[in-house]
């Protein structure tokens, strides 16, 4: 859905969040130090640069004010300082390692739809799912969900290949204080797979939970 | 409002001033004309006398002349003598006026003396015996509060101008005695606004050069406190951001493939890669807590000490890391004397396994590394990147690395120097560094046999 670089010069964390950003769609394209950062950012092809601040040549802290394209700073360092500094130089967010996955995909998620105002619409099987006004459509014929369904709907799509626990779908849909039960999520579900038909898509998970993969 | 103190000493002298002034002022003018008044009164005395002593002379004369002479006649043409010249004359003779040329009537006893305000104008009344007439002299003395006006206006505009003059130069005066004294509160606003650079004017050799002397020295002291204060804080800093560095990224890797093995469909190849990852990062935080308890138990426990023949560690360093060297095309040399020391075998090969590595590490390719020993010290010697005198004073400090970025593509989390910095340590030793960016680095291990 989106083009983005990533600056990191640990190699195995520059994997690992490509393998992420490339499961829910993104195309990634990977840079190890400073100098070949700036240089790639600068050919502008980029919706977002994924920086780490401490990188070999050139600091995250100094490319940031080179190029114009959205970033969201990954770092290890923790001072309140330093957060301030990323923010002050115009990085759109801050992350700090040790970092959940599913926090990147979503401040990844929510940047770009800030900056590029990301696709409003998602289309897999024949469904289309429209974001702005919440309609979903098989085959060109309207499908009506309750409001919770949608949202669990478009949970999965933002997390598209990454299992979900009932947990965190409680969390991302019912929000924190919902304190019923996770069978809820368990009925939502499979009202989802039967109203879309995409249960071969929407699988479950042994031990942890539900996957939409596409 | 704020009064600052030279308003307050210029308020203060002024107004002491023009107390003082105006009060001299006042009181020589009301000498002064006490002064005029008596003699005009004086004078007015004697010219009385005169005419009363003439008026008696004139009256025997003219009486002895015979009868039928009317001593009115002499009183008419003394008054009419007299009035042009601002004296008027009446006579009385129990109780009735004989003769009068005042402009109105004046009631006096015999023998006195006193001012009287006729028509507006000041008279001096006298009033005495003249031949057997009560003769009232009254005088015009106009003159004497014209005088007076005279005198009050000149001592009035002169107290102006000289109070105008005091107050101006007054203001100059202590506008600039009290300069140094605003410079030195700008200069405490600069400080107090975090300016440190800043120091006082120290020019002249009054109490403000002395205060300001002093002031700057104490800026100084501070200055010195802070930086050292920051210092140490930006140490501190720096040890925490390190550590959370050296720290955090094998947890995130460890994290994030664990939670990526957990979330998606991956193949038999993902799994495996992933795997690995999680190994080989969990194997690096085991070794970096290994050597963060090996320093620290050497620093609790004083090392099992025994007779340890230097050169052969040397050697066995310099065997162990052929291996390494040969890899990244280095030549590794040991040119030992034999020395015999008291040590720990062990501790020591770690500790020159630990420089040998770093030397090698330092070197390019077709490098070379030299270990030497001799009576007193041991050094490892290459002729790679050489570090910068700043880099040098942190290399012990745990967690450093000169390469600002932590690749760990070479180099480790940064503790070597550390463990080998209480290593020598516990033998009594001390490492010196020598380098120069460029040309290469020197480490020596200087001990006491």
């Amino acid at each position: 859905m989106a083009k983005i670089l990533i600056a990191e010069d640990e190699r195995a964390i520059n994997d690992l969040i490509k393998l992420n950003l490339q499961l829910v769609g993104h195309k990634c394209d990977q840079v190890f130090d400073g100098a070949s950062a700036l240089e790639w950012a600068l050919s502008g092809q980029y919706d977002l640069v994924i920086l780490d601040v401490m990188l070999p040549e050139l600091s995250g802290f100094e490319i940031i004010g080179q190029i114009k394209t959205p970033v969201i700073f990954v770092t290890a360092r923790v001072s309140v300082e330093d957060r301030l500094r990323g923010l002050k130089l115009g990085a759109d967010d801050y992350i700090v390692k040790p970092f959940e996955m599913l926090e990147l995909v979503e401040r990844v998620k929510a940047v770009l739809r800030r900056t590029k105002g990301e696709s409003e619409i998602f289309e897999f099987d024949g469904i289309r799912v429209e974001f702005d006004t919440r309609r979903v459509y098989k085959d060109g014929v309207e499908v009506s969900l309750k409001p919770k369904e949608f949202e669990l709907l478009s949970a999965f799509i933002t997390n598209r290949n990454l299992a979900l626990s009932r947990e965190k779908l409680i969390e991302l849909v019912w929000n924190f204080d919902y304190e019923g039960d996770t069978r809820t999520v368990d009925v939502h579900v499979q009202k989802l797979r039967q109203k879309l038909g995409i249960t071969d898509r929407l699988k479950t998970v042994y031990k942890t939970g539900y996957r939409l993969e596409i | 409002m704020k009064i600052r103190f030279w308003q307050k000493t210029y308020i203060l002298t002024l107004i002491l001033f023009l107390v003082c002034l105006n009060a001299g002022i006042i009181s020589l003018t009301l000498f002064t004309h006490s002064r005029s008044v008596r003699s005009a009164e004086e004078s007015a005395g004697a010219e009385q006398y005169y005419i009363a002593r003439s008026f008696e002379r004139d009256l025997e004369d003219m009486l002895a002349l015979g009868e039928g002479q009317s001593p009115s006649l002499l009183m008419t043409s003394y008054g009419t003598y007299y009035a042009p010249r601002g004296v008027f004359l009446a006579f009385e003779r129990e109780g009735k006026t004989v003769f009068s040329s005042l402009p109105e009537t004046v009631e006096a006893k015999n023998g006195t003396l006193f001012h009287k305000d006729i028509g507006g104008v000041r008279h001096i009344v006298i009033c005495s015996e003249a031949g057997g007439y009560k003769m009232i002299f009254v005088k015009n003395v106009e003159s004497l509060d014209r005088e007076f006006h005279a005198l009050t206006l000149t001592y009035v505009l002169t107290a102006l101008g000289v109070s105008a003059l005091l107050a101006a130069v007054l203001y100059f005066v202590l506008r600039r005695l009290s300069r140094p004294l605003e410079d030195l509160q700008k200069t405490t606003e600069c400080i107090e606004a975090g300016d440190f650079s800043i120091s006082a004017d120290e020019s002249g050799k009054d109490e403000f050069a002395l205060l300001a002397h002093s002031f700057n020295s104490m800026i100084g002291t501070i200055k010195d406190q802070m930086s050292a204060l920051e210092e140490n804080a930006e140490k501190k800093q720096m040890l925490v951001d390190n550590m959370a560095h050296e720290l955090r990224t094998p947890l995130t890797v460890i994290r994030g493939y664990a939670e990526y093995l957990e979330r998606a469909a991956v193949s038999e190849e993902e799994r495996i890669s992933a795997s690995r990852y999680i190994v080989s990062e969990a194997e690096r935080l085991t070794k970096m807590s290994e050597i963060l308890l090996d320093t620290a138990y050497i620093r609790e426990n004083p090392p099992e000490m025994t007779q340890v023949s230097l050169d052969e560690v040397l050697r066995g360093t310099a065997e162990r890391l052929s291996g390494k060297a040969k890899e990244k095309k280095v030549e590794i040399v040991c040119e030992a004397q034999e020395v015999i020391l008291t040590g720990n075998a062990l501790l020591l090969s770690m500790l020159f396994d630990n420089l040998a590595d770093n030397a090698i590490k330092a070197c390019r390719e077709g490098g070379r590394v030299v270990l030497r020993c001799s009576v007193g010290s041991a050094s490892v010697e290459d002729n790679g990147k050489g570090m910068s005198s700043e880099e040098l004073l942190h290399i012990t400090e745990p967690f450093f690395r000169t390469d600002k970025s932590r690749s760990r593509a070479e180099g480790g989390a940064g503790l070597g120097l550390a463990l080998c910095k209480n290593i020598a340590e516990a033998h009594g030793a001390k490492l010196r560094f020598e380098s120069e960016p460029g040309k290469g680095t020197k480490v020596f291990f200087d001990f006491t046999t």
